[in-house]
């Protein structure tokens, strides 16, 4: 039993690059994301109606969340903060539809913990000067550099296999669930009418795919801006 | 004497199988192995349970602060028991050792050292667990604080993590990159 994410098409360049279901729906995702955009802000009006007002909510929510915790002097990290999360409680939540989530897939939540790496380091460096920076590494005792280090490294390894490991165990329950729900119908004579498989696994969507969706994609944005924000202090 | 023949007999029996049997039953002792570690994050999320029950007990108005604090101390606590299972999965439904070249014995035991390597996340669970029950406890006292408290206990569940974080290297480099074939 396979559980990666399956190779869509190749190119034939450099060899043949694989396209796996995880860049497929990724683009969907973003080319989703990016219409209803593009929909909504086309007629802004000073006193809010109808849908402005629920972008507004959001807006204001990620920003009270930026100026909380990262404090109010570090307000240009909102947007990216903003679309971080957006994108990850939705890529996270497409498992209800039936489509493997691509943060499923450890390249995917690999390359946005080392997002967060990059922008910790280089912001932190830009903040305190590149020597500041690497000599707050031998803070409080300088015996303490090799652990430090190794922490820093640590980081951006616990922050993707977090993510990874919630969608990807959330990923096989339901698969097996799906199996084990439609081997019973098979039982009882009733192969092409899956019943079994209409309402029982709501209730494992609603933990796996909605309640750890969004958390796991909360505390992944929380702690970017806890890093980010505890290098540029 | 008898007892050194038992041993080499016990060997000479064991190495009696096919190769993909010792691989295949390393594997499975490793996946139940690593599960041990759940134990962990039970006891560390119980502890912030508890103590967010108390918080919302004593300060009832900001209970959505203290639960929303318990909530992410919890889940962060979780990842010892998330790796685990990563591994487990991995070793059951995924088995990179199956096609390696080598002998059976050393890959079946790498197996089985990969998973027990995966009870150090019980030390990681009750730590992170430990922090987040303190963190929900304090935002309970003093709700204003929140972003600082939350700040100070991500960051020391995140140095929390980094035992843990080296078992994990110790079972991936032993089923992916094993050095003994």
């Amino acid at each position: 039993m396979d559980f990666g994410s399956r190779i869509l098409f190749e190119i034939p360049i450099f060899g043949g690059m694989p396209f796996t279901e995880t860049i497929v729906i990724t683009w969907i995702i973003g080319a989703v994301l990016v219409g209803l955009s593009i929909i909504f802000v086309r007629n802004f009006e000073n006193v809010p109606k109808g849908v402005q007002n629920v972008i507004e909510l959001i807006v204001e929510a990620i920003n009270d969340l930026v100026a909380q915790t990262m404090g109010k002097d570090k307000m240009g990290f909102a947007p990216y903060i903003g679309t971080l999360f957006i994108f990850l409680t939705v890529a996270n939540i497409v498992g209800l539809i039936g489509v493997r989530p691509p943060t499923a897939d450890l390249n995917m939540t690999f390359a946005l913990a080392a997002l967060t790496f990059v922008m910790t380091h280089y912001f932190g460096a830009k903040r305190k000067g590149l020597g500041g920076y690497l000599k707050s590494f031998a803070e409080p005792i300088p015996v303490m550099l090799p652990m430090n280090i190794v922490g820093e490294l640590a980081n951006p390894v616990s922050l993707s296999f977090r993510l990874f490991g919630n969608i990807i165990g959330g990923v096989v329950i339901m698969t097996l669930a799906y199996q084990g729900l439609s081997a019973v119908s098979g039982m009882i004579g009733l192969e092409a009418f899956p019943i079994f498989q209409a309402g029982i696994p709501i209730f494992l969507h609603a933990y796996f795919d909605i309640f750890a969706g969004v958390l796991q994609s909360f505390i992944f944005v929380m702690l970017t801006m806890v890093f980010i924000g505890m290098a540029m202090d | 004497m008898e007892s050194s023949n038992f041993i080499i007999d016990f060997l000479e029996w064991l190495m009696s199988f096919e190769r993909d049997a010792l691989i295949l039953a390393g594997s499975a002792i490793g996946a139940g192995f690593a599960m041990i570690a759940g134990i962990g994050p039970g006891i560390g999320q119980g502890l912030a349970a508890g103590k967010g029950a108390e918080a919302v007990s004593y300060n009832q108005k900001n209970a959505k602060k203290s639960t929303l604090v318990m909530l992410l101390g919890s889940a962060v606590a979780e990842t010892s028991g998330i790796l685990a299972l990563v591994v487990a999965l991995i070793l059951l439904f995924m088995n990179p050792l199956v096609g390696v070249e080598g002998t059976g014995l050393v890959l079946g035991a790498s197996a089985i050292g990969a998973g027990l390597s995966m009870i150090a996340g019980i030390g990681a669970g009750i730590g992170q667990g430990y922090a987040a029950s303190k963190g929900t406890e304090a935002v309970g006292k003093r709700p204003k604080l929140q972003p600082a408290i939350v700040r100070t206990m991500f960051l020391g569940q995140a140095v929390a993590q980094t035992t843990g974080i080296y078992a994990l290297i110790v079972a991936l480099v032993l089923m992916f990159i094993n050095p003994f074939v």
